[in-house]
């Protein structure tokens, strides 16, 4: 998260555009514009890699630089249109040791890595599944971030900080009332709240 | 905030890092996560906020031009003992963490910081500062309990004060308790706190007539290290330590011109600003002032100020003296008695009836306290099972129940030995009650050679 919160109205979305940032196949990309269409009303449309040539790394470590990527990213995006960058590949920023995700608070484009959401990454067994509805709701709560929203005390809320995929597992799936007021239309459907299966 | 459902305020972090990029991320991490966050880019500026600002917790860079984490460690503790430190390090430098960590810091965490473990980390010192802060106030709250004695007396005087009691104890209405000295009026306030929606809060205690004005300043107030020559502290002032519960400020009529104004101002605004201090700390108190003095007269006088007046005389609480509610006597002794033999470990023991009399055929000028003292020295020289006449104090006999034939200066000198005793040897109290100023009393200690005895 960066910079302060953005104010006024929620803003009108058209629809999602999800990007391969880098090592994530085709299969990957379309299974997760599936599940983030269970749980948002606006169309996820799988777009072309958007970044080109060498991405940026955080010095000394094999991950990508989560807020150097963003700044690539952001003026890609369409204004009614956000940008989220999928990769594979982890990614962090120089303080920190890992970050799940990255957003610009009211910025147009996210950044998300799937190596920690995997189970693999824990030496669990394999479940491409549960790695799609984590990445599904992570994208919607840095989405939240791009909207505007920052983190929510409500533990049953999308919005609830969580620095583990434990933290991130146990929270609600969807946003308490007064995050989604505050969400551009569309962005999350009235039925998200349902269990996941 | 409602003392009965408290909620703790966000805890308040400073983040010192001579990397703005790490000031940047993890200002905006913990400020996403509900905390107030305050940075600094090197340690002059850190102990410049520090001063401003009261903080939760310091997380500290080892590694910083000039000053560095350790010894800014070293001044903050001495200038902010209670603050919880954390101090950040690479991993080329856990010698240094170790040292910190010796020195006295909380934990220590290596950069790149993991999310969740830093997450844990201040949240585990924040919970940890929290209790400290819960274990200061119960020290508070339990000095204010210990040695619990309840309002004794069925006498229609005493149901009224009772009355009196529970209709103001449930708002938040500032009590004024008048009445003799010895008559009770701080277990008034005591039962003001327990019965109101305060009482899970502390209950603080200040003896205005026992202390100069400028220690009395301190106290009430507070002050920041070096407001004056040995302040070598930050000190919490008594408002601030009754955030959420009730001041009692016992012989308000006591208290000099100039603390008057500034107790005026905490009164209207609810802040404190500690003494050598610049930043007013908003704190959420009930007063409950008690005096035996002639506040009206003070005011007319202009020894006491009439706005400090108006604002303390919102609910007046008059306790009666012990001589007009003769017949709460018996159950007052028997209160004491058991409370005194259960104290000292003693049988059982019952006042005779001719000792029971000498009780009630005395006038009590120091009220229950003169009782108390008396059960509590009849309890140490009495042998059980009963209390004899000649187990009290010999003065409750000599100037009542067995005049005999006295000189004027027989006379004089048992009043005076009796009012000393009454007043539990307070000169200005015992000065005021025989009408002569302290000087002529300490004259007349001198003359019959008075000496305090020990009645425990």
């Amino acid at each position: 998260m960066m910079d302060s919160p953005a104010h006024g109205a929620p803003r009108t979305w058209r629809e999602i555009h999800l990007a391969p940032v880098a090592q994530l196949d085709e299969g990957t990309l379309e299974r997760l514009a599936l599940e983030l269409s269970k749980r948002s009303a606006l169309p996820c449309r799988a777009v072309p890699p958007p970044l080109a040539g060498e991405l940026p790394r955080v010095p000394n470590r094999p991950q990508l630089d989560a807020d150097r990527l963003l700044v690539s990213l952001e003026p890609l995006a369409e204004v009614d249109a956000p940008l989220v960058g999928i990769t594979a590949v982890d990614i962090a920023v120089p303080i920190f040791a890992y970050v799940f995700g990255r957003a610009r608070l009211g910025g147009r484009a996210v950044v998300i890595s799937l190596a920690r959401l995997d189970p693999e990454h824990y030496g669990l067994p394999r479940d491409p599944g549960l790695v799609a509805r984590r990445a599904a709701a992570e994208i919607l709560h840095e989405l939240g971030h791009a909207a505007g929203l920052a983190h929510c005390e409500d533990p049953a809320c999308l919005m609830r900080f969580a620095a583990s995929v434990e933290a991130a597992d146990l929270r609600g799936a969807t946003f308490c009332a007064d995050c989604a007021a505050r969400l551009p239309h569309g962005l999350v459907r009235s039925t998200a709240g349902a269990p996941q299966g | 905030m409602s003392p009965d459902t408290p909620k703790s305020p966000p805890a308040s972090i400073l983040v010192v890092d001579d990397e703005p990029i790490v000031l940047q991320s993890l200002g905006d991490w913990f400020r996403q996560d509900g905390y107030l966050v305050d940075t600094a880019a090197n340690a002059k500026e850190a102990l410049r906020i520090a001063a401003e600002r009261p903080h939760d917790i310091a997380l500290l860079d080892i590694k910083m031009p000039g000053i560095d984490g350790l010894e800014l460690q070293e001044r903050l503790v001495k200038e902010v003992p209670d603050l919880t430190i954390i101090v950040m390090t690479a991993y080329a430098s856990i010698e240094s963490a170790v040292r910190a960590l010796k020195a006295g810091a909380y934990d220590y965490i290596t950069k790149p910081f993991d999310p969740d473990e830093l997450s844990h980390l201040v949240r585990r010192a924040a919970e940890h500062r929290s209790l400290r802060s819960e274990n200061e106030r119960l020290k508070e709250q339990l000095a204010s309990v210990a040695g619990p004695s309840p309002l004794v007396g069925v006498s229609a005087a005493m149901r009224h004060v009772q009355d009196l009691i529970d209709a103001v104890a449930v708002s938040d209405a500032t009590v004024l308790v008048r009445g003799e000295s010895g008559t009770g009026k701080e277990l008034v306030a005591r039962a003001v706190h327990a019965r109101s929606p305060r009482r899970f809060g502390p209950l603080v205690v200040v003896n205005c007539g026992a202390l100069p004005e400028g220690v009395l300043e301190s106290e009430l107030f507070g002050h920041e290290k070096g407001a004056f020559t040995g302040a070598q502290f930050r000190h919490k002032g008594k408002f601030e330590l009754a955030d959420g519960g009730t001041v009692f400020l016992d012989e308000i009529g006591t208290v000099t011109p100039r603390v008057q104004v500034e107790l005026l101002r905490v009164l209207e605004e609810k802040k404190v600003t500690r003494l050598g201090g610049t930043v007013p700390i908003r704190t959420d108190f009930r007063v409950v002032a008690a005096t035996n003095m002639d506040l009206e007269a003070a005011v007319r006088e202009g020894r006491f100020r009439d706005d400090l007046y108006w604002r303390l005389n919102v609910f007046t609480i008059d306790l009666p003296p012990l001589r007009d509610r003769a017949g709460d006597i018996p159950a007052l002794a028997e209160h004491f008695l058991q409370r005194f033999t259960l104290a000292m470990n003693r049988p059982p023991m019952k006042l005779s009836p001719a000792a029971l009399d000498t009780l009630l055929s005395h006038s009590w000028p120091g009220n229950v306290r003169e009782l108390q003292n008396a059960i509590e020295r009849a309890v140490v020289m009495g042998k059980p099972p009963t209390i004899e006449v000649a187990d009290l104090p010999l003065r409750i006999g000599e100037a009542e129940s067995r005049p005999g034939p006295m000189s004027l200066e027989e006379l004089e000198r048992a009043h005076i030995r009796r009012v000393l005793d009454g007043s539990d040897w307070n000169i200005s109290q015992a000065a005021k009650v025989l009408g002569i100023d302290r000087g002529t009393l300490y004259a007349k200690i001198r003359r019959y050679g008075f000496e305090r005895v020990p009645t425990a």
